[in-house]
């Protein structure tokens, strides 16, 4: 079953749901008349609703199952679904995401993931400084604007969601929280896979976070003991907005990265961390710079290099 | 108003050189434009119009979100350039106000906008040239728009405009037809053959209006049949590139 | 400001009825409010009703100097407002709601666009001198259906009012007041009624002529059809809301051809009416 997959003409992206064993259902199922991994439009019939059920992307009508979104058919046993080829982020419980912070509102801050409605990060989902847990007072609520302003970029994870629909982060991790000393990327969400680590470090000094939103942090590496310190870990230092001191190399890779980056997803390759690396080595092996990787034909040669044809 | 210039000769060609029901070439653009979730710009012979969609997206103004679906916000804006004599439209112009109404409530029943509730969908249409079928090119575009940016849709909207020569009817007029010969614009949803718009402002015979009215309704389906096209290459582009994406190396497989 | 939405019972229990064809007025599906004409002391005032919607149309003509490009056409305007007085959901602040816009829009398509006057009949001396008729419509409350109130206001009004008659010697002009001359009605080609219908969402329910507030309300599209009594359709306008059959709307504007004569017959009866009783005044002074 696990090589089905690398063979499949369509690798879908939704990892939770490809994991299902739909692949060894199919076989089983005679009179199968859903064109799996064949790419439909708004409005095409794909089955009937007796024997199937409507997942996302469709609805039924007079006892059909419709497409309305254009994307790739998908099925889960009896589920059908088409996955938009271009859409939102669509959250998960445990998703990380990048975000940034568009209001501050009482106890509780608004982000903008990229998705259908701004998330909420409560201000009992944060980690005050102190690093003591403990129940939130009236002071920190007035000083909220010390932790997070408007415009400021975090990393979060997707705790809950709300009763209409939108997402609850926390940032209670030493991994999580303010980002500093980088760039942001912004891609299409279905390029950024779910992966064992959304952080990755490549051996040029650059720290990435792929978040599952589409928003991707290119920043210098910071050390591992640096980061997490000591119990009482440093107030000023994760709230803070200042950036660390960055050497000339470490501001051209991260560039370098995240024009590779930018190459890729106007392409609409998937971004994993291992075609990153191999990227990032294509450009120091071919002696690229961060400014000609935006010429379209050293672009090009960069996906034909690295993409799987 | 009889104008110097013949509308449908004797040998059946109009002005620009179309027979009566033939239609002009349609242009379909659908390539990323800047920020936006979904692009798309459409030409019909001289009629350019570019949408762009934002969204769904948390709305901006609180008063308008609505508790179980999503607000669509459409905003038509006419290029100065756009027209022979160059004219400045501002935005409150009834004119172009009213075209951004249609587009909105054409649209409101085919996006299912009940499953983004508090979002708003925004729909921007900037109107480049202009050379007859306005309303027409601003419905097709945003339909394509909408499907490009995976808002999900009952089913196309696919726009004709239609005008009555004398008796003979013909098909996606330009400018120099629509001012001389009463127009209609009809909207239908291929799918079900239905009509969800249909705009006529000029004299017309009730049996006049029907034979065009039917007609308008067919060559829909041809204008489907482009958008299809054009959406399909489109999604197979993308999908290719994905599938072409990273190697996947042996160890990677195993997380799966 | 928007009224609050209908509640929930209160919908449920007008789309029931609606499904067994029944109104909460007592109308049948396809039947109009029957139009209430006043007319008023001066030749073109009238104020018309439907139901509790009451618009009031006034016209009045001044002598102007013609615009240079149409040196030999006469002036027409069309002035529409609609006030909180109205109803709460038209604001005076701000950008005009969307409602508004189409009631505007609609006015001007039926009334100006759809070549109702003859325009050069208002001419009186070529490039210097035509008449300019000012088309004034006040809405003064809505009960739903506002457009199709207005639009007849407006038509019965032009229909109503006399011009003053006018002699041309030369250059000199000389207007001859009422009681000197009769005045003159206005030429117009044909005379437009507009009948609006309402949809709803489900589609087994019939559609409705002349929807009142709450059935206006609680529609799921609207379909405006102004045509004249010699069926000719001067305007066709479905903007969104349910999909519709083609033959579904083919239906609706035969039934509006037939209301159109029925509506024309009622509206000269009423004319000639009034007509009737001036021609007495006219005597008496």
């Amino acid at each position: 079953m696990r090589l089905m997959f690398s063979f499949a003409p369509f690798r879908p992206t939704n990892f939770a749901a490809a994991a299902l064993p739909d692949d060894d259902d199919e076989m089983d199922l005679d009179g199968d008349d859903v064109a799996v991994n064949s790419i439909t439009l708004p409005g095409e019939t794909i089955t009937s609703s007796h024997a199937y059920m409507r997942g996302h992307g469709t609805y039924v009508d007079e006892e059909q199952v419709i497409a309305s979104v254009a994307g790739t058919i998908e099925r889960v046993n009896k589920l059908v679904t088409v996955r938009a080829i271009s859409t939102k982020y669509n959250p998960e419980v445990g998703d990380l995401v990048v975000g940034r912070i568009t209001e501050v509102q009482p106890r509780r801050w608004k982000v903008d993931a990229n998705s259908r409605q701004d998330a909420v990060l409560l201000l009992s989902s944060v980690n005050l400084p102190g690093g003591v847990q403990r129940r939130k007072l009236e002071s920190d609520e007035l000083q909220m604007r010390t932790f997070f302003e408007e415009g400021d970029l975090l990393v979060a994870e997707v705790q809950a969601f709300f009763a209409d629909g939108a997402m609850s982060l926390h940032t209670r991790s030493l991994k999580y929280g303010k980002l500093r000393n980088g760039q942001l990327v912004m891609v299409p969400p279905m390029l950024v896979r779910r992966l064992k680590s959304h952080f990755t470090t490549l051996p040029c000094g650059v720290d990435l976070i792929l978040g599952l939103n589409g928003y991707i942090w290119v920043s210098k590496h910071v050390k591992q003991n640096e980061q997490e310190g000591e119990e009482g870990f440093d107030a000023e230092t994760i709230y803070s907005n200042r950036n660390d001191p960055i050497d000339e190399s470490t501001r051209s890779a991260i560039s370098r990265v995240a024009n590779i980056i930018r190459v890729l997803a106007a392409h609409f390759v998937p971004l994993t961390d291992t075609l990153l690396l191999e990227a990032y080595e294509w450009t120091v092996e071919n002696d690229t710079d961060a400014k000609s990787l935006l010429v379209e034909d050293v672009g090009d040669a960069l996906v034909a290099s690295v993409a799987r044809t | 108003m009889a104008s110097r210039i013949e509308i449908l000769n004797d040998g059946g060609f109009r002005s620009d050189g179309r027979r009566q029901y033939e239609l002009r070439d349609l242009a379909i653009d659908l390539s990323q434009q800047a920020s936006a979730d979904g692009a798309a710009t459409i030409t019909h012979g001289l009629t350019q119009v570019m949408v762009s969609v934002f969204g769904p997206r948390e709305a901006k103004m609180r008063s308008q979100t609505m508790h179980d679906r999503a607000n669509i916000n459409v905003e038509v804006s006419v290029a100065a350039f756009s027209t022979g004599e160059r004219r400045k439209r501002n935005r409150g112009d009834k004119r172009i106000l009213e075209l951004a109404a249609t587009i909105k409530s054409t649209f409101e029943p085919v996006i299912q906008t009940s499953l983004y509730p508090r979002s708003q969908i925004d729909i921007f249409v900037q109107v480049l040239e202009q050379d007859g079928g306005l309303l027409q090119a601003c419905i097709n575009g945003t339909t394509l728009a909408l499907a490009n940016a995976g808002i999900p849709l009952i089913d196309f909207v696919c726009a004709v405009t239609g005008g009555v020569h004398l008796t003979a009817p013909m098909l996606d007029l330009t400018l120099i037809e629509e001012n001389d010969v009463p127009h209609v614009s009809v909207a239908v949803l291929p799918k079900t053959g239905k009509v969800t718009l249909v705009t006529m402002e000029t004299r017309l015979h009730v049996e006049r209006f029907e034979e065009i009215f039917r007609l308008a309704g067919q060559a829909g389906k041809v204008i489907h049949a482009e958008f299809k096209r054009a959406l399909r290459d489109r999604t197979t582009t993308l999908v290719g590139a994905m599938g072409a994406g990273p190697r996947i190396s042996a160890e990677e497989e195993m997380e799966y | 400001m928007r009224p609050p939405s209908p509640s929930i019972p209160e919908k449920e229990f007008l789309f029931s009825s609606l499904k067994q064809s029944l109104r909460l007025d007592g109308r049948l599906p396809l039947e109009q409010r029957t139009p209430q004409l006043t007319f008023g002391s001066d030749l073109g005032y009238v104020e018309c009703g439907l139901g509790k919607t009451r618009v009031l149309a006034q016209v009045e003509a001044r002598m102007v100097k013609p615009t240079p490009e149409r040196p030999f056409e006469g002036i027409v305007t069309i002035h529409s407002e609609i006030s909180p007085m109205a109803s709460p959901e038209y604001e005076t602040l701000g950008r005009a709601s969307e409602e508004e816009v189409i009631i505007t829009r609609m006015l001007d398509k039926v009334l100006r666009r759809s070549d109702v006057l003859d325009k050069e009949s208002l001419c009186i001396i070529a490039g210097q001198r035509v008449w300019h008729l000012r088309l004034t419509i006040h809405c003064l409350a809505d009960a739903g259906n506002m457009l199709d109130c207005a639009c007849l206001a407006g038509i019965v009004a032009l229909k109503h009012f006399r011009r003053p008659d006018v002699e041309v010697t030369g250059e000199e002009v000389t207007v001859h007041p009422a009681s000197e001359r009769a005045p003159i009605p206005l030429a117009m080609n044909h005379t437009p009624f507009c009948f609006t219908f309402a949809f709803f969402p489900d589609l087994e329910t019939a559609p409705v002529l002349d929807p009142n507030q709450l059935e206006q309300r609680l529609s799921a599209g609207l379909m405006s059809v102004a045509l004249n009594a010699q069926k000719e359709l001067c305007v066709v306008q479905k903007f969104g809301g349910v999909p519709l059959a083609m033959d579904e709307i083919l239906r609706l504007i035969d039934v509006a051809v037939e209301r159109a004569k029925e509506l024309n017959k009622l509206v000269e009866g009423r004319l000639q009416e009034d007509w009737k009783t001036r021609g007495r005044n006219v005597e008496l002074i």
